[in-house]
């Protein structure tokens, strides 16, 4: 009987949504528009706010602020990184909600689990800091940076394809897939204790029925947690971003 | 007993060949996802009990050593997370 | 046992029925949408460029700047301020300098006119005290001459008197057949032996 009832849908279809209204406009665009309304219209409001002492939502954006300043830029990238400001913060804000709606009731869906938006964010990424290096270094900057100083010449055989493989195929597809299975597996997570509660309740079996309060409260738990690491793998995002960022501007590693 | 397992065995041919594939790709799946979690899991431990040793001994940089903490179990961590999708990979192909 | 194995047997065949069932129906579904969770979806990517596109565009022109600038004035403003704060205490800390100083000043003037009025008195009190021994020694000087002045005076008178009596009292006992001009000479001698003589003749 149970069986019956414990019907998981395929991966899959769980993160495929129907397109409404404009053609492909699906949740997860319905997401990353969100985002996109709420980053801006979080800064906007933050900067047009004319008084001197801060309210709540500049609180927020400005410690955010000064947080990428100082936890990320200068300790990755030191003062010359402070112009990649603003892309760090956007990139922070927006991968933030991106993954932030998993756990918002009726989205409930974490545009980052969708390999679009991670792919895009670590593409520009590697895009930025592959132009970075060449406009800082030149031409050079590609052999510098898969050549480190000091190596043995009959290691280089091995090392120059590994560095090569490392710095501009592993690089971003790592950044990539990283935001995007871990916000895949925290919303299958979510979904398994979930389909496992209504299995539970809706069993035949009496006393099956109250067990169905271990699975909610791990859904609960686990809900505190994607919050949790919504800001930890946004957090992630943009620090690797500013380590390669980094990496490019101060080539010698 | 054994008229059960006949009865089972005759019926077993019903289901397809592909159906047997698929069936084994999820069980080696699952035991690929779980293999792929043992290394990680033991590197986490590794990485964040060396940073709690640091931020023990100097409690004044702990934040760079949060920081260089979170880094350390992002790529460490990334190892798990491509078993994953190799496991999503066998489960749709 | 043939009855429980036929029972089985249908259990089984009607459970390969449903599953084979279900088996077409899932493998049907996936097959018109192929839904492989890891392929990025084109219309999603090309959605999440546009809203990444706006996002980036907005933050980097309008946005970001409006909110730099604002914790920049706000990091302007409580630096003046502080600057303005740093200054105005060391006009006060100048000013408590410029009092204690003054206070200083006035203590050590008090103490020098205490000290010069004690000065003063003292130099008073031994004028005074001075001046008194001078009046007294002067005053016992005086009275001792004033004294010896009598003394003389009386010691003459008596000295003559003495003569006369003496002389006197001789001519009574002897008679008058003394030469008056050699007693007085005599007697004027005697009374210079007397006079010679120690303590106990005045």
């Amino acid at each position: 009987m149970l069986e019956a009832a414990l019907k998981f849908p395929p991966i899959g279809e769980l993160v495929k949504w129907p397109a409404f209204g404009l053609p492909g406009f699906n949740k997860v665009a319905l997401i990353c528009v969100l985002a996109t309304v709420f980053t801006a219209g979080l800064f906007f409001w933050a900067g047009m706010s004319k008084t001197l002492v801060p309210n709540t939502v500049q609180n927020i954006v400005e410690s955010v602020v000064e947080f990428i300043t100082d936890g990320v830029i200068l300790q990755t990238m030191g003062q010359e990184g402070m112009k990649y400001l603003w892309y760090l913060t956007s990139l922070f804000f927006f991968i933030f909600f991106c993954n932030i709606f998993e756990i918002i009731p009726f989205m409930q869906f974490p545009a980052s689990a969708r390999m679009a938006i991670p792919l895009l964010l670590a593409v520009i990424t590697w895009v930025m800091y592959i132009v970075v290096g060449l406009k800082k270094h030149g031409i050079s900057y590609v052999s510098k940076s898969v050549k480190p100083p000091g190596v043995p010449f009959a290691l280089l055989f091995l090392i120059i394809p590994i560095e090569l493989l490392s710095t501009f195929i592993v690089r971003p597809f790592s950044l990539a897939v990283r935001l995007f299975a871990n916000m895949l597996a925290g919303h299958l997570l979510l979904v398994t204790f979930a389909v496992l509660t209504g299995a539970l309740l809706g069993s035949s079996i009496v006393f099956l029925k109250p067990v169905a309060i271990l699975p909610l409260a791990m859904d609960i738990a686990i809900t505190g947690f994607e919050a949790f690491v919504a800001i930890l793998q946004a957090f992630i995002f943009t620090i690797l971003t500013a380590v390669y960022l980094g990496s490019s501007i101060h080539i010698e590693h | 007993m054994l008229d059960l397992f006949a009865q089972a065995a005759s019926s077993s041919t019903a289901v397809a060949p592909t159906e047997i594939l698929k069936g084994l790709g999820a069980v080696g799946a699952g035991i690929g996802y779980g293999a792929a979690a043992i290394g990680p899991g033991i590197g986490i431990g590794i990485v964040v009990g060396n940073a709690i040793t640091a931020m023990a001994r100097q409690p004044e940089s702990a934040g760079v050593a949060r920081t260089t903490m979170f880094l350390g179990i992002a790529f460490t961590e990334a190892l798990a997370l491509i078993g994953f999708v190799v496991f999503i990979l066998l489960k749709y192909t | 046992m043939s009855y429980t194995s036929a029972l089985l047997a249908a259990g089984s065949r009607a459970a390969a029925a449903l599953y084979a069932q279900a088996a077409t129906t899932t493998t049907e579904a996936p097959a018109q949408q192929a839904p492989n969770p890891i392929l990025p979806s084109s219309t999603e990517l090309l959605w999440g460029t546009v809203s990444f596109a706006v996002l980036a565009f907005l933050m980097w022109k309008f946005a970001f700047p409006l909110v730099i600038k604002a914790m920049q004035a706000r990091t302007d403003k409580i630096r003046s301020n502080l600057d303005e704060a740093e200054n105005v205490r060391q006009e006060a800390q100048g000013i408590l300098e410029e009092y204690q100083r003054q206070l200083a000043d006035a203590r050590t003037e008090s103490n020098r006119i205490i000290e010069e009025a004690r000065q003063a008195a003292d130099q008073l009190r031994q004028d005074m005290v001075r001046r008194a021994d001078e009046e007294v020694a002067e005053l016992r000087r005086r009275s001792i001459e004033d004294l010896k002045a009598a003394q003389d005076r009386v010691m003459g008178q008596l000295r003559l008197q003495v003569r006369d009596l003496a002389i006197e009292l001789a001519e009574k006992v002897v008679g008058a057949n003394l030469d008056r001009e050699r007693n007085l000479a005599l007697v004027d001698q005697m009374i210079a032996e007397l006079e010679a003589r120690p303590a106990g003749g005045g």
